[in-house]
């Protein structure tokens, strides 16, 4: 007797959906972008990023040079992908290090509580009161500018970011009944983890390391402008940008296209991770 | 009442006392260096000892620690490497620079983003909101030293209505200490305003959505009435505690525009330090720069605290 | 031992009033939906019910009945996903659907006002609870707030509130649940609104303050002729104040009557079953039954009677759905049993 109502069904992509996935597609493309330059930085243009050429310097952009020349012949379209590469990879084992230091700070202080709790969260509390660029200066000065240091650097800013988000999904999970039972029969804490704890919280810190891409990319550039990321002669949007500001007025696109370019990688990096975020937590936005 | 302002201050103590500690050893951390900046790469193992000797760098780094604090507690900051000079007054000529800066940023950033977030919270999933949205990601996708090239490139270079550069004392020329500052302010303020506009959209979404809204409503209030009356204090009040957070940040970003506009303040004492090796500069201008961030975290909770009638009755 | 049931003369004010006057509340076949991707929930569905000057009438059904929506529909606070797509709501009337949003707010607060469901989540907690009680004076009388305040200590009084010159400059959450939804009452009434509509007044708080409560609403009645529209989901609590009920199921009325009609003969089975559900009505002898299974979910609506895979006397002809069928003059269900 009972039958399914008369009832419209809606298209799929409902107003706000269409928008979420707007926001990730918008990102896929600018972030495809980046990863692009970085991929062909070696084989596209057919110049290298050190190949000097004074004949040739300052020059606007051409058919030559699609995005013209530095105050050393240089081609800026070579050397911005080549420093997409380097943002790239900075990034990515910056925000590593970030979310598997964090991680395991966060996951350790939820499941033992107590002091080990306290005294790793307060240190957390502390890292994370520093201003990040302050942070990321200082640690530089002290390690030396290389940049492995610079990883090093912005990954330990990233740690008590994680190790808070960490430390809240584990608590969150360990009140759930299920984990009393594991324990009685006798499961042990190594087990107990793997298994539950660690599933749960890999997707929320997946998350969320999407969206500390963007940021290591910004914090990247921003060392390297100070001069103390990138060295020269290699190349970095930082240290480009640096550069160009002294050229401003006879070739404005030595400072437009890094400029540029950190934009729409920090912006494409925070739409993806945003979309991601209110595709799996919607209710949040 | 008093109770809680006493609690906040016990707290900060310790955490400055730590900071300090955390600050003295990341700088520490490589044995040797500051000599070997201070003398030059040539200097011979004699003449570094010599150097370590004479400014104490060869004793244990707790001792070392504990001398320095002692100090700093007095108001001594130590001696520059570099022109052996006294730190301490450097300090008190900078740090007003840096204070305007900092201010002058964080209200530009918050005149930004309470009405805008505000508004997009009133029209939320509407063009408005949209629209407002979008503009908030593209902002804080902007570094704020490619801004402050932009700034310059224009207000500067092609309109010459702004000089680039420099700085005087607002009490010297107002005027003029203005228009040095506004670009940077502008620079600070505006990617700083796309995170906090963010927090008080989110926060009005939240408050608008509340039962005494509502009721407010059944009332029959008016949308004005309603925002000034019921939600826009109920909504600052958790954006404070980020928006101080912000502040801190602030403090950060200092560095790097200070430098491009050749600010003589705290932020490019830090650069200085660096640059030079000079720890008793870089030190002394880190330690200043994290209290500063410490002190309006606590009074930024201490406000909070304050303005929420929940938490002061005793009951 | 039962209970003794209160039975007001509803039907005679209802008869009285329907020779001459204009009900105070009517609304006239209304219906409103909500769309979202899972497709169209019509949550009310042409419901039409009155209340008049110096009743209580009582709007009873489930959790997702409808019945709170109808309440936010006719102050006009539904979500903006919600929209009205027939009939009318009219106030003495006016109709309230053809009022302009500035008309609609200067009728709310002044001439129908509500009671909401969740009294401890209902007032500003950073704002002194007499600023609130009062504002309706400042919002429609442009009165200063030392007026206002003034007004609010003499209507927490007349809501029975002890030491109101005090408690005006309080904060809510120093108040208990009754005291809040006292004041939340007084609130409502200052301005004299012809019609109020309680939702769920009672649910949540003690029953001697629940007592109170209905004392109060009931006070209030014959004191000023309020018009009452009551919304609960406890039979009990309609028995002890309302002169009249509508029954609401899935966001149909299925029956309406006067009190005494409705409880001493229910006619729809929902009614029915109800009343054996409820612990204060029926007799200490008699099991409490329950009523099996849920109500249907509002995206997919059987074609038939709506109640019917629930019904325990349901037959062939439940297929297609009854209209109000009427068992006497006044009495309707929505039933071919009663026919």
């Amino acid at each position: 007797m009972r039958q399914i109502a008369k009832s419209r069904k809606e298209p799929l992509f409902f107003r706000h959906e269409r928008e979420r996935y707007r926001l990730i597609v918008v990102g896929s493309l600018l972030v495809g972008l980046i990863l692009a330059a970085s991929i062909f930085a070696g084989t596209s243009t057919g110049y290298s990023p050190y190949e000097m050429n004074i004949n040739e310097k300052l020059k606007a952009p051409s058919i030559d040079h699609l995005l013209g020349t530095d105050e050393i012949g240089r081609d800026v379209l070579t050397r911005a992908m080549y420093a997409a590469r380097m943002s790239v990879q900075v990034a990515a084992i910056a925000v590593s290090i970030g979310l598997f230091g964090g991680g395991v700070i966060g996951i350790l202080a939820a499941y033992h509580g107590g002091l080990v709790d306290l005294v790793l969260m307060r240190f957390m509390e502390l890292l994370f009161s520093f201003p990040a660029i302050l942070l990321a200066v200082v640690l530089m000065a002290s390690l030396g500018t290389t940049l492995i240091n610079a990883m090093a650097a912005i990954g330990i800013i990233f740690i008590p970011g994680f190790s808070r988000l960490a430390r809240a999904t584990t608590q969150g999970v360990l009140r759930q009944p299920y984990i009393e039972a594991a324990r009685t029969i006798g499961m042990s804490d190594a087990r107990l983890i793997l298994r539950e704890v660690l599933p749960n919280v890999v997707t929320p810190l997946v998350v969320e390391a999407m969206a500390a891409f963007g940021y290591a990319v910004l914090l990247e550039s921003s060392l390297s402008f100070l001069g103390l990321g990138a060295q020269p002669p290699e190349p970095s949007w930082g240290n480009m940008l640096n550069t160009g500001r002294g050229f401003m007025v006879v070739a404005p696109w030595m400072s437009i296209v890094p400029g540029v370019a950190m934009f729409v990688g920090v912006l494409g990096f925070n739409l993806l991770g945003d979309g991601f975020r209110d595709f799996l937590d919607p209710k949040l936005y | 009442m008093f109770r809680v302002i006493g609690q906040r201050v016990a707290a900060f103590l310790p955490t400055l006392l730590a900071t300090s500690f955390a600050i003295f050893i990341v700088v520490n951390v490589v044995p040797g260096s500051a000599a070997r900046a201070a003398l030059g790469i040539t200097a011979t193992p004699q003449a570094i000892a010599r150097f370590e000797n004479e400014l104490g760098l060869d004793r244990p780094i707790f001792v070392q620690y504990l001398d320095w604090l002692s100090r700093v507690v007095t108001g001594d900051f130590g001696t520059s490497f570099q022109g052996r000079v006294p730190v301490g007054p450097d300090i008190a000529r900078r740090l007003p620079v840096t204070l305007e800066l900092a201010v002058l940023a964080f209200v530009i950033a918050n005149l930004i983003a309470v009405p805008l977030g505000a508004l997009a919270a009133f029209h939320h999933k509407r063009k408005i909101d949209t629209v407002i949205t979008l503009l908030a990601t593209l902002l804080g996708a902007v570094p704020n030293f490619w801004l402050s090239t932009l700034l310059i490139l224009v207000f500067s270079l092609i309109l010459r209505i702004l000089p680039a550069g420099g700085f005087v004392s607002i009490a010297t020329d107002p005027v003029r200490n203005l228009k040095l500052m506004i670009m940077p302010s502008l620079s600070l303020g505006i990617v700083s305003s796309a995170l906090l506009l963010r927090i008080m959209r989110a926060s009005m979404i939240e408050v608008l959505s509340t039962d005494y809204i509502r009721t407010a409503l059944a009332k029959g209030a008016t949308d004005s009435v309603v925002v000034w009356r019921h939600s826009i204090r109920n909504g600052l009040i958790p954006f404070l505690t980020v928006g101080a957070v912000e502040f801190g940040w602030l403090f950060g970003g200092v560095v790097i525009i200070e430098d491009i506009f050749l600010l003589p303040g705290i932020g490019s004492m830090v650069l200085v330090g660096i640059v030079n090796r000079d720890y008793p500069v870089l030190m002394a201008s880190v330690l200043v720069i994290t209290t500063v961030v410490l002190i309006a975290n606590m009074l930024a909770d201490i406000v909070a605290t304050l303005l929420d009638p929940r938490q002061i009755s005793i009951r | 031992m039962t209970e003794t049931i209160h039975v007001p003369l509803g039907s005679a004010v209802r008869e009285h009033q329907l020779a001459d006057g204009v009900p105070t509340l009517s609304i006239d076949s209304l219906s409103v939906q909500f769309t979202n991707r899972r497709g169209i929930a019509r949550v009310i569905d042409e419901v039409s019910l009155q209340v008049w000057p110096g009743e209580i009438v009582g709007l009873i059904g489930e959790s997702g009945s409808g019945k709170s929506m109808t309440a936010l529909s006719v102050l006009g606070l539904a979500p903006p996903t919600a929209s009205i797509i027939s009939g009318d709501i009219k106030l003495s009337g006016s109709s309230l659907r053809a009022m302009s949003k500035s008309q609609i707010r200067t009728v709310r607060g002044k001439h129908m006002a509500m009671v909401p469901q969740e009294p401890m989540t209902a007032m500003n907690p950073i704002m002194r609870v007499g600023k609130q009680v009062g504002e309706p004076y400042v919002v429609h009388q442009a009165s200063t707030w030392k007026h206002a305040i003034a007004q609010a200590v003499l209507m927490m009084g007349r809501v029975h509130l002890p030491l109101p010159n005090r408690r005006v400059h309080e904060y809510p959450h120093q108040f208990s649940g009754g005291m809040i939804q006292r004041s939340m009452v007084a609130m409502a009434l200052s301005l004299g609104p012809q019609l109020l509509i309680a939702d769920e007044p009672t649910t949540g708080l003690d029953v001697t303050i629940q007592a109170q409560v209905l004392r109060l609403l009931r006070d209030i009645r014959d004191i000023y002729q309020t018009a009452l529209l009551f919304i609960t989901h406890d039979l009990g609590v309609v028995a002890g104040i309302c002169d009249w009920v509508y029954v609401m199921y899935a966001g149909r009325i299925v029956e309406q009557g006067s009190v005494q009609q409705i409880l001493t003969a229910p006619k729809h089975p929902y009614t029915q079953a109800l009343l054996l559900a409820t612990p204060s009505i029926i007799s200490r002898q008699t099991e409490l039954v329950s009523i099996g299974g849920s109500i249907p979910s509002f995206f997919e609506l059987p074609e038939g009677c709506r109640f019917a895979d629930r019904c325990v006397r349901r037959f062939e002809r439940c297929a297609t759905e009854p209209d109000l069928i009427g068992v006497s003059a006044s009495h309707t269900a929505r039933c071919w049993l009663s026919v």
